[in-house]
C-alpha cells in the first residue's frame, strides 16, 4: 500500500481459547465491519502480527495463560503502535487495575462471565473503531505528506537542474537533425545556433547561449547580443548573406566563432516573445548562393515550429512542476495544521532544525564528554518518555539515572563533583 | 493653341533633381525624422559624423508595458536602427533624430506599441517624417481592430502634415506587409540598387509606389540590399527637400518626388 493511501482498521483478537476466538471472529465478520480481523493464541503470535502490520484496536484475553496477561501483552503492542487501543475479556473483573489499564490504552472490559453477548461486544468494537478512525486517517494522512514531501524533495532539485529547464529553449533531437541536414546540404564546414531569451523578472533578465551543431553549448564569453550579427539578422527579418565579416564598433562586434570567417549565412528564428533565435553557418567552399540561402530560409521556418513547439513543452513542464512545488508547500501547511490541531506524537522526530540546534550547542561545548549524537538520542528518549508517559516517568528516570552514577561513582571510588 | 507656352510645364522643369536635391541648404536642417527601430547607437553615429557634427539623438523606448516610453540613453536593441538612422544622416546630415526604440531587449513589436510610438512621434516630438523599416506580418494584423488603429494613426499624420516613410516586404508582392500596405496615407518603399543614393522611382507595383536605393553604410549587413535601408534613403531624400520648404504636405511631397522620379528631357 502507498504511504497515505486508505488501509481498513487492524482488529487483532488474542485468546488462548480457541472457541472464544473463533466466535469473536465470527461477530465482527457478520457485522461488516471493513476491518481487518487477525486472531493469536497467544503473545507471541500477537506481536508477529504487530510486527507484520498496524493493530489499531487488540481484543485481549486478561490471562493468556503461560504466565503472560493481557496487559503485558498491550504494553509489548504499544511499542509497534502508541496509538493502540485495546478492549480486555476477563473473567476476572475485579483484579483488574482500571487507571493503569486506561493508562495503557485499555478503553472497555468484558467479562467472560457476565455481560458478553454478540450485540455488546460489537457495540464496543464499533464505539472504539468510530474513535480510532478519525486519528488513524489524521495519522495516515500525515504520513503520507511527510512521504510525499520526502519523495518531491528528491525529485524536484534533479528535475530543476536538468538542462531542459535551463536552457531558453531546449534543443531537441530533431532541431540538432534539422541543423546538421542544413549545414550538409549546404555544404558549410560548420555553424552554430544562437539563441538570445528575455525575461524582466529573471535575473540575469537577459541571457544569450550558443550551441554548435550537435547541441552542445559553447562556453566561450559572448558579445551583448544588442551588438551581435545574429540581433542583426533577426532585425532584417531574413536570411542574410555576409562575404565581409567585419565588426562596426560600437554597433555590431563579432562573437569568438565569427572570427577569421571567410563567408557567413545568417537566418532568424523568431520563436516566441522574449526568445529569438539565429542560424549562422560558414565558410562554405566557394561561398553560400541563392540556394542555400532559400533552404536556410525554410529550414528556418521549420526550425522556428519545431522550437516553439519544444518551448510549448517545457513550458507545460514548468507548469507543472510549479504545481508540484505549489503541492508541497500545501503539504507543509497542512502538516502545520494537523501538528497544531492534535498532541504532538512520540514517533514524530522534533523538527530537524531543532536537532542541528542541539547538535550544534553540543558540539560546541568544549567539556562535553559524551558524544553529541549520543546525547541527541538520550534526550529524543527522555522527550519521547514525558510524550507517552508524562513528566512522572521522567522523575522516575532521573532518579533510575542517578542512582546509577551513584553506583558507579562508589565502585570507583570518586568523590561526588562539586556543583 | 499648341504655340502657347505650357506653364505648368515651365513651372515643373524648374523642380530637378539638381535645384532641390542638390540644393546647398537641402541637407536636412530644420527637420525631424523619427526612426522608428530598434533603437540607435547615438555614439557611433556621433564618432561617424564627427567631422561635421549632426543634432543629438533624442528618443525613448517603447513597451507594452508602459503608456510613456522609457528612457533613452543612446543604445540600440539591435544593430538594424543605427543603419538605418546612418542611412538618414548620410543624406541629410542636418536632420533632427528620434529614436523610437519598439522592439527593445524582448525583440517583438506588437502593434499597440507601434501605433503608440507613431503618435508619441508626431504629438510629442513633433517629428515632419516618420521612417518605418519595419513590418507587421500580416497574419498579427488579422485582428479588425489592431488593423484599424495602425491605419488610423498613420491617416492622422497625413492630416497633419507628417510624412510617413514605410519599407515594403522584402518579398513584396507575395506577403503583404503592414503598415506599407497602407499606401496611399503613407510612402510605401522597395529597394533597387542605384549608381547614386539620392536617385529613386516611381514604380506602381500594388501598395507599393516607390523605390530607392537598397544598400546602406554602416554595419556588415548594410551591404545587403534591403526594403529597410530603401525607404532611410527616401526618408533622407524627403527630408532634404523638406528643408527647402517645410510647409510641405504629405500629397505635395508625394507629387514633387513622383515629378523628379520622371525621366528628363536632355
Amino acid at each position: 500500500m502507498r504511504p497515505g493511501e486508505a488501509s481498513p482498521e487492524s482488529v487483532l483478537i488474542v485468546d488462548d481459547e480457541e472457541s472464544v476466538r473463533k466466535t469473536f471472529r465470527e461477530w465482527l465478520e457478520s457485522a461488516n465491519l471493513g476491518c481487518r480481523i487477525l486472531t493469536a493464541s497467544d503473545a507471541e503470535s500477537a506481536l508477529i502480527h504487530a510486527n507484520q502490520r498496524t493493530i489499531d484496536l487488540a481484543i485481549l484475553d486478561w490471562n493468556l495463560g503461560a504466565g503472560n496477561d493481557g496487559l503485558q501483552l498491550l504494553e509489548d503492542l504499544a511499542v509497534f503502535n502508541p496509538d493502540i487501543v485495546a478492549i480486555m475479556i476477563t473473567g476476572f473483573a475485579h483484579q483488574a487495575t482500571p487507571l493503569d489499564a486506561m493508562r495503557m490504552g485499555v478503553r472497555d472490559y468484558f467479562d467472560k462471565n457476565q455481560n458478553l453477548d454478540r450485540d455488546t461486544f460489537l457495540r464496543s468494537v464499533r464505539r472504539q473503531l468510530d474513535r480510532i478512525r478519525p486519528a488513524r486517517r489524521e495519522r495516515q494522512l500525515h504520513q503520507g505528506l511527510v512521504a510525499f514531501r520526502s519523495a518531491l524533495e528528491k525529485v524536484l532539485p534533479l528535475v530543476r537542474s536538468a538542462a531542459v529547464l535551463n536552457d531558453p529553449v531546449p534543443l531537441t533531437a530533431a532541431v540538432r537533425h534539422l541543423l546538421r541536414f542544413l549545414q550538409q546540404t549546404t555544404g558549410a564546414a560548420d555553424g552554430v545556433l544562437l539563441v538570445h531569451s528575455f525575461e524582466a523578472g529573471r535575473s540575469p533578465a537577459e541571457e544569450l547561449r550558443a550551441y554548435d551543431f550537435s547541441g552542445a553549448l559553447l562556453a566561450q564569453p559572448l558579445v551583448p547580443f544588442s551588438r551581435s550579427i545574429a540581433s542583426g539578422v533577426i532585425g532584417m527579418q531574413e536570411p542574410v548573406l555576409l562575404t565581409e565579416i567585419r565588426s562596426t564598433p560600437g554597433a555590431v562586434e563579432l562573437q569568438p566563432f565569427e572570427q577569421n570567417r571567410r563567408n557567413l549565412l545568417a537566418a532568424p528564428l523568431n520563436v516566441a516573445a522574449g526568445i529569438r533565435a539565429a542560424i549562422e553557418l560558414f565558410d562554405k567552399p566557394g561561398g553560400f548562393n541563392e540556394a542555400d540561402r532559400r533552404l536556410a530560409a525554410a529550414a528556418a521556418d521549420f526550425g522556428t515550429e519545431m522550437l516553439r513547439q519544444a518551448l510549448a513543452e517545457r513550458q507545460t513542464q514548468a507548469v507543472l512542476f510549479d504545481a508540484v512545488d505549489a503541492a508541497l508547500s500545501a503539504g507543509d501547511s497542512v502538516a502545520k495544521a494537523l501538528e497544531s490541531g492534535s498532541a504532538p506524537r512520540a514517533e514524530d522526530p522534533p523538527p530537524a532544525n531543532v536537532l542541528d540546534e542541539l547538535r550544534r550547542g553540543l558540539r560546541d561545548t568544549a567539556e562535553s564528554a559524551v558524544e553529541a549524537g549520543a546525547t541527541v538520542r538520550l534526550a529524543e528518549a527522555i522527550r519521547v518518555l514525558a510524550l507517552r508517559h508524562g513528566p512522572h516517568a521522567v522523575d522516575h528516570c532521573v532518579r533510575l539515572v542517578e542512582s546509577v552514577r551513584a553506583l558507579l561513582d562508589e565502585a570507583a571510588g570518586v568523590a561526588e563533583a562539586a556543583p | 493653341m499648341s504655340d502657347l507656352p505650357d506653364v505648368f510645364e515651365e513651372v515643373l522643369a524648374l523642380l530637378s533633381p539638381e535645384r532641390l536635391l542638390l540644393d546647398p541648404h537641402a541637407t536636412g536642417e530644420g527637420v525631424s525624422v523619427c526612426i522608428i527601430d530598434s533603437g540607435v547607437e547615438r555614439a557611433v553615429l556621433e564618432s561617424k559624423f564627427a567631422s561635421h557634427p549632426i543634432h543629438r539623438v533624442e528618443g525613448g523606448i517603447f513597451t507594452a508595458e508602459s503608456a510613456d516610453p522609457l528612457p533613452y540613453e543612446g543604445r540600440q536593441s539591435s544593430p538594424h536602427g543605427t543603419t538605418v538612422a546612418d542611412i538618414v544622416l548620410s543624406l541629410a546630415p542636418g536632420v533632427r533624430l528620434f529614436s523610437a526604440d519598439v522592439f527593445g531587449p524582448r525583440g517583438t513589436c506588437e502593434v499597440e506599441v507601434l501605433v503608440r510610438a507613431i503618435r508619441w512621434a508626431a504629438d510629442v516630438w513633433h517629428c515632419k517624417v516618420i521612417n518605418l523599416s519595419l513590418g507587421v506580418p500580416e497574419q498579427r494584423m488579422q485582428q479588425p481592430q489592431r488593423r484599424q488603429q495602425l491605419q488610423r494613426a498613420i491617416e492622422e499624420c497625413y492630416h497633419n502634415d507628417i510624412l510617413v516613410i514605410a519599407a515594403a516586404h522584402n518579398e513584396h508582392p507575395h506577403t503583404r506587409s503592414y503598415p506599407a500596405a497602407f499606401a496611399p496615407p503613407l510612402l510605401s518603399v522597395d529597394k533597387r540598387l542605384f549608381t547614386d543614393p539620392l536617385q529613386f522611382a516611381y514604380e506602381p507595383s500594388g501598395q507599393i509606389e516607390f523605390s530607392a536605393h537598397g544598400r546602406g553604410y554602416l554595419g556588415p549587413f548594410a551591404a545587403e540590399p534591403a526594403t529597410s535601408w530603401a525607404a532611410p534613403h527616401l526618408t533622407g531624400i524627403a527630408a532634404r527637400i523638406l528643408s527647402l520648404r517645410p510647409e510641405l504636405k504629405p500629397f505635395e511631397m508625394k507629387t514633387i518626388l513622383y515629378w523628379l522620379s520622371r525621366p528628363r528631357r536632355k
